[in-house]
């Protein structure tokens, strides 16, 4: 297929928009969050009931992406009005569709948040939930089906592709991605474009892109919600990848226990080499690219670049001293851009819009946005986007709805297991990479867990600790042994058995394990201690056994 | 013999140094008798920066670098006997005893193991973390040699010797964390082997007592891990 046929494409499609017989059309979520509450079974019922009713002809039902608020889901959203039903069950669909489609009336008491505010709202655009946010990579995320390629198509899919064949050299691509100032969404933020010149600049005939979707951190599930919501979207920011670098093969390393990403991904694949998007001479040009699928066997560390490329050529998934790193030499011993889920949801709009009008967005250092997956004591769980800046008190109250019955906000957890916890009296630090840093925490993939006065502070840095001797992959003495010593440490003062000693012994520890560890999972593992050590010692010596 | 216009100089504990690029900070403080510290180290395999002990500091670096995987560059600043340094090499000694079950008094490399001599160059006397007696099995399944896991210290240095120099790559590694064991094929006994060609370079790659030939007792172990490089040394000339 060659651009002329795209555009026809697009055409066609847009015709069939405008010229459409539907009058409404009404969006169920279909993320994992939304599955497993049963929002598989409310499509199917409100399909019927559109049947029954004769309102097919006036009425498209289609399956999204997540939507935002998991926690109040199955979720239904009319449009164009924006009415969105939370907790939508087989029993109350008739009475939905009696009152919004026939009577023209949405019914107030099962809208969202209809049982947490006071008064919700009709159009949920103007919620403060969704008004604060902005969202970009997950733009498209519970407006389109993610199952068809011609949905994404409408929506601007693949025109920042189209963009960069036709009308930018490579350099030009990289230049845009660098004044964007995006920064790796992974965790360690290192600038994209940066790495992007740097495997650029290594001469090569066999380069990769990977795409690192191995998600682990507990509590964290934006990348799952992005693949599941807009994989075309990341196969897109992948191609572009591989064109800025020149590279012709990508692979995407996405963690077996996320099926239906996985099964969204391989389709979207599928349909991208079907319209010739992927595959050799992208739409008629001289740029050749294609993407695989690798599934993680459910290791942690494989999150970790040098242990994804192992376990991408069928090792053992390990890390392994850097330098040299995978933009040298990665993947086969080839230069190899790897880049998180994300980051790559997020150059289409980079290209499309400009590396200026990204850059804008954000605080100076940290550009653009960032997903978080609000989890833990927090009245609206889910999935969020939001600028970098946005301060963790608008996020836990505008957004998040506060704590679970009114209860204290005692602390949050950010970065999973190679963050750390940030305390009530920091409510007000920005959200950005160089302000969690200085409060001995880090961004993280974006996991966001809030806790209550319940949170035991030593039990929680116990339970990371925990995660992280388990995920250890075993390679180097420190992250090996020493997380177990730690482990055991940490239980001993949750066990009200520890001594001074004890103590004094963990903090040389986690500095040792921080030092010495060969990758960042041990690099970090004693991040949730040393900044639980940092906010909440009083925890800590309160259970220490006093010896006179 | 020294082609100046290809040498580089670093500087490693103050002491300016000419060398080849494209050597290791090992290699270069190796030639030089500068001593460093290592375990999972052993000539003629491949490195992998795993035990940790060789870490050094490297001017401009904020992260310290294992001197085993780490190339010298023209002007590098190295430092290798800090008291940083020191404290983290007995520390990682000290886990190194506490891990298995290091009975030293009736181990078969009682006098020639590595471990032990670690043990005495960081100044061992006492081990301040809790010992975790884990349950490990004695493999004495293959007719001639045994595998004790008590006395592993995962360097795999047997894992490499076997899949690199052998080529049989009889032994790997299974589980994760301090849950990690060194496995025959898949993690069948050592004598049911179908890769093994019980040519006992494992044996001697091995730097503790876990790998031994049944024939000896008590401290009479003889290992003589240098013929591996040898070895591979001499399988490059062509005759």
């Amino acid at each position: 297929m060659n651009r002329q046929d795209l555009k026809t494409i697009i055409y066609a499609e847009k015709k069939k928009d405008e010229t459409n017989k539907y009058k409404h059309k009404i969006c169920v979520c279909c993320g994992a969050g939304c599955i497993s509450s049963g929002s598989e079974e409310v499509m199917k019922k409100l399909q019927e009931e559109i049947k029954t009713r004769g309102l097919e002809n006036e009425v498209e039902v289609i399956p999204t992406g997540c939507m935002g608020p998991c926690n109040q889901g199955p979720l239904m959203k009319f449009l164009p009005d924006y009415n969105i039903y939370q907790k939508v069950d087989c029993s109350n669909i008739s009475t939905i569709v009696q009152s919004q489609l026939i009577e023209k009336k949405p019914i107030e008491d099962l809208l969202l948040f209809a049982d947490s505010r006071e008064k919700p709202f009709i159009d949920a655009r103007d919620d403060p939930y969704f008004k604060k946010q902005l969202k970009i990579a997950l733009k498209n995320c519970g407006h389109i089906n993610p199952e068809r390629i011609e949905d994404y198509l409408v929506h601007n899919g693949y025109q920042a592709l189209d963009k960069v064949l036709f009308e930018m050299s490579p350099e030009e691509v990289i230049a845009e991605i660098k004044q964007s100032r995006i920064r790796g969404r992974g965790g360690a933020g290192y600038p994209a474009g940066l790495k992007w010149e740097t495997v650029y600049k290594y001469v090569n005939d066999q380069k990769y892109v990977i795409c690192n979707g191995d998600e682990g951190d507990p509590g964290a599930f934006m990348d799952r919600s992005v693949l599941e919501g807009n994989p075309h979207r990341v196969l897109e920011g992948m191609a572009i990848a591989g064109y800025a670098i020149g590279a012709n093969k990508g692979y995407a390393y996405i963690r077996g226990e996320y099926p239906l990403a996985i099964k969204r991904f391989e389709l979207a694949i599928k349909q991208s080499r079907k319209l010739g998007l992927l595959g050799n001479n992208i739409l008629g040009t001289t740029f050749s690219f294609d993407v695989e699928v690798r599934i993680g066997a459910g290791a942690f560390v494989c999150g970790e670049e040098t242990a994804l490329i192992a376990s991408i050529e069928g090792k053992r998934g390990t890390p392994r001293p850097r330098p040299p790193f995978p933009a040298e030499s990665g993947l086969w011993g080839k230069p190899t851009l790897i880049n998180n889920v994300e980051t790559f949801a997020a150059i289409s709009p980079i290209i499309n819009n400009g590396g200026e009008w990204y850059s804008e967005i954000g605080t100076p250092k940290s550009a653009g946005t960032k997903v978080f997956a609000l989890a833990g004591k927090i009245n609206y769980a889910g999935l969020i986007e939001v600028p970098m800046g946005t301060t963790l008190r608008e996020i836990v109250f505008d957004i998040g709805g506060g704590i679970q019955n009114g209860e204290e906000f005692k602390a949050a957890q950010t970065g999973g297991p190679s963050g750390g916890c940030i305390p009530a009296e920091h409510l007000d630090v920005k959200m950005d990479y160089e302000s969690l840093i200085s409060l001995g925490s880090i961004m993280g993939s974006g996991g966001l867990i809030i806790m209550d006065k319940s949170s035991d502070m030593v039990d929680v840095a116990r339970f990371f600790m925990e995660f992280c001797m388990d995920e250890s992959c075993g390679k180097c003495v420190p992250c090996r042994v020493g997380t177990r010593m730690m482990h055991d440490l940490l239980q001993k003062i949750c066990d009200n058995k520890a001594t001074q000693i004890d103590l004094d012994r963990l903090e040389e520890l986690a500095v040792y394990v921080k030092e010495t560890s060969l990758c960042g999972l041990g690099g970090s593992a004693p991040n949730p201690l040393l900044s639980t050590l940092r906010h909440f010692r009083q925890e800590y010596e309160n259970r220490i056994l006093q010896h006179d | 013999m020294n082609c100046y216009m290809n040498t580089i100089s670093i500087i490693i504990d103050d002491q300016k140094l000419e060398t080849d690029p494209g050597k290791t900070i090992l290699e270069v403080c190796r030639e030089n008798g500068i001593d460093i510290l290592t375990m999972c180290h052993l000539k003629g395999v491949l490195d992998i920066g795993a035990c940790r002990l060789c870490l050094v500091e490297i001017e401009g670096v904020n992260k310290l670098l294992s001197a085993c995987t780490t190339k010298v560059a023209a002007n590098m600043i190295v430092r290798t006997n800090t008291d940083r340094i020191k404290k983290y090499q007995r520390i990682t000694t000290e886990l190194f005893f506490a891990e298995r079950n290091h009975v030293c008094a009736v181990c078969v490399a009682n006098g020639k193991c590595e471990l032990q001599d670690l043990g005495y160059k960081v100044g061992l006397d006492h081990i301040r973390y809790p010992h975790l007696f884990p349950q490990c099995e004695v493999d004495t399944s293959h007719p001639w040699y045994v595998m004790d896991h008590n006395r592993c210290i995962m360097c795999t240095r047997c894992v490499r010797v076997c899949n690199e120099v052998e080529g049989a790559h009889n032994w790997d590694v299974m589980n994760r964390g301090h849950q990690v064991r060194i496995i025959s094929d898949f993690n069948s006994p050592w004598g049911e082997s179908e890769t093994c060609t019980s040519c006992g370079k494992c044996l001697h790659a091995c730097p503790t007592g876990a790998i031994w030939p049944k024939a000896i007792v008590q401290g009479q172990l003889q290992k003589n891990p240098g013929m591996i490089n040898e070895l591979v040394e001499k399988r490059k000339m062509k005759l």
